[in-house]
């Protein structure tokens, strides 16, 4: 069992990655990864695929075929058309419905785990003290504060530990967002100032329309 | 050179309609396809042809448009009627229509003057109208009725053009599913209509809410027999009519894929009106006619191999009274070979 601080800790990163990141793109790329495994899904996946390209073509060929010059041609092809599309629909039917089961899984996976956790803690270790504070270097309204809900007096509870985990991540992402925010923003600009130079010299009008623009 | 689409048959099977006279245990034949390529001419020819070597055969017109009245001369109605010349061919005209009306309206004669008075009896008239494809349905659990009681050995179908009869087709699953529910809630709340409704259950338009629900029920259980019987290709067989042009063919393309969906079996094509003009006619539209017809031709033959696909001409006449019509149904079973 690692620490409880680290615990804690992780779940509130896990919290604010998912956030940040978005359940449906998280979801879409398990979905991605659990479709590289060698499962019947994936199997099903790859068949459908190779019977939509397979589709397409006859489609081509289809549309390319006069009806009236080569009907008994058409007419075969028509057949295949039909046959293929009324298979597709119901793989897609199925597929939809594996890939409804696998979010809902894969959801009530994500929320036991960062949601549920993030609630579930607090109230079972709401007693346990994370760490002691050092005797008499806080006023006793600190202390109060920082023991809150039902810690001892004079350490640090379990929902404190949290409110700092999550400050300092936010911080961390923040600053992270912003250096990233200026090192492109630094790459866009240079590549748009030597643009707007050449196209202001040329046709002033069109500039300011690509300032608007940007 | 005319001949060569008739000759080049020879790979495929039999170009004539005598897997359907050897077939005996075939109870229902459709003639089917788009109006005006001679349904009415084949399935009299039809008709004839089966008279000869079957005990009994009744033929039945359900297109609105009645023109068996016409191809024989003499006129028919809602019953069945022997045809003049024959002594085991019958033939009788039903309109789709009409049977609705006559089972639904007919109960409450008296009151019906009254529009007020419809209540729960219009509703449901209403309801029972707004099903698609009921009307055709109906007039066919009315015949089959009719039928069994009678005990025709062969009973065929001249049907209205393409869509009606598909549309027929694939009714009796909805109304079997609609009824079954309708059945199930009248059970369930009947007694409780019945207190509105007084102890005998009448309607406010003189129908009887029990009589009415046995009647739905009785027309349900006759309309999943007429289900499973037409989807038994020993049973009852579906005879294409076309003739050899774009549309017809295409209609035809799109009726069998729809029967097969049913589960209907089909393995004959008849095509007819062809041309055969002679080798020395200077005919320009006969002699353009034939070349295209006989593109058409050569297509249905490369797609339809496992069909019996019969060539019928176009006569000089048209295919009316006993006489004329026995000699066309001959083409039906042996191939015409067109005069050089």
């Amino acid at each position: 069992m690692p620490s409880l601080l680290l615990v804690v800790f992780l779940v509130e990163l896990a919290v604010h990655l998912v956030n940040t990141i978005g359940a449906a793109t998280i979801n879409n790329l398990l979905w991605t990864l659990y479709l590289m495994l060698p499962t019947q899904t994936s199997r099903a996946t790859a068949e459908r695929a190779k019977l939509q390209s397979e589709y397409l073509k006859i489609r081509r060929d289809l549309n390319a075929t006069s009806s009236q010059d080569e009907f008994a041609r058409w007419a075969k092809l028509r057949r295949q058309h039909d046959k293929l599309l009324d298979q597709l629909e119901k793989m897609k039917k199925s597929h939809e419905g594996v890939k409804t089961n696998f979010d809902r899984t894969i959801g009530v996976v994500r929320w036991t785990a960062t949601r549920g956790l993030k609630w579930f803690l607090p109230m079972w270790y709401s007693k346990q003290p994370m760490f002691w504070l050092p005797h008499g270097w806080f006023p006793y309204y600190a202390e109060w504060v920082l023991s809150f809900p039902r810690a001892p007096l004079g350490s640090i509870s379990i929902v404190s530990w949290q409110l700092a985990c999550n400050g300092v991540i936010m911080l961390a992402s923040d600053t992270i967002t912003a250096i990233l925010g200026l090192i492109l923003g630094a790459k866009v600009q240079s590549r748009e100032q030597p643009m707007k130079a050449t196209q202001g010299a040329g046709k002033p009008k069109s500039a300011t329309g690509s300032k608007k623009d940007s | 050179m005319a001949s060569t689409a008739v000759v080049s048959a020879d790979d495929g099977l039999e170009p004539t309609l005598q897997s359907i006279l050897d077939q005996k245990s075939l109870r229902w034949i459709f003639v089917g396809g788009k109006g005006g390529v001679g349904k009415t001419t084949t399935s009299c020819s039809l008709a004839i042809q089966l008279a000869k070597v079957r005990r009994s055969v009744l033929l039945i017109s359900t297109d609105p448009a009645h023109n068996l009245s016409d191809a024989f001369s003499q006129k028919f109605g809602k019953e069945a009627r022997l045809i003049d010349g024959f002594d085991n061919l019958s033939a009788m005209e039903i309109d789709p229509n009409g049977s609705i009306q006559d089972l639904l309206a007919g109960q409450g004669d008296e009151s019906n003057a009254d529009p007020l008075a419809g209540g729960m009896g219009g509703m449901m008239q209403e309801l029972a109208f707004a099903i698609p494809g009921i009307d055709e349905a109906m007039s066919f659990a009315e015949v089959l009725k009719q039928v069994k009681s009678l005990s025709y050995e062969t009973i065929i179908f001249d049907t209205a053009p393409t869509g009606h009869t598909l549309r027929f087709l694939q009714f009796p699953s909805v109304l079997e599913k609609a009824l079954a529910k309708i059945s199930q809630l009248s059970s369930q709340y009947g007694p409780l209509l019945n207190g509105f409704l007084g102890a005998n259950g009448s309607l406010p338009n003189g129908q009887n809410l029990n009589e009415m629900m046995e009647k739905l029920e009785g027309l349900r259980a006759t309309i999943s027999e007429v289900n499973t019987q037409f989807k038994d290709e020993n049973l009852t067989t579906f005879v294409c009519v076309c003739i050899a042009e774009f549309l017809s063919l295409y209609e035809t393309e799109r009726m069998i894929q729809e029967l097969a969906t049913y589960g209907i079996d089909t393995h004959c094509i008849v095509v007819n009106q062809l041309l055969f003009p002679k080798a020395s006619s200077g005919c320009d539209q006969c002699n353009a006619r034939r070349k295209m017809q006989k593109k058409y031709l050569d297509q249905i033959e490369e797609l339809y191999d496992e069909f019996n696909v019969v060539r019928m001409p176009l006569l000089v006449e048209e295919v009316r009274g006993k006489e004329k019509l026995e000699r066309f149904s001959d083409m039906l079973v042996n191939p015409y070979v067109p005069p050089e």
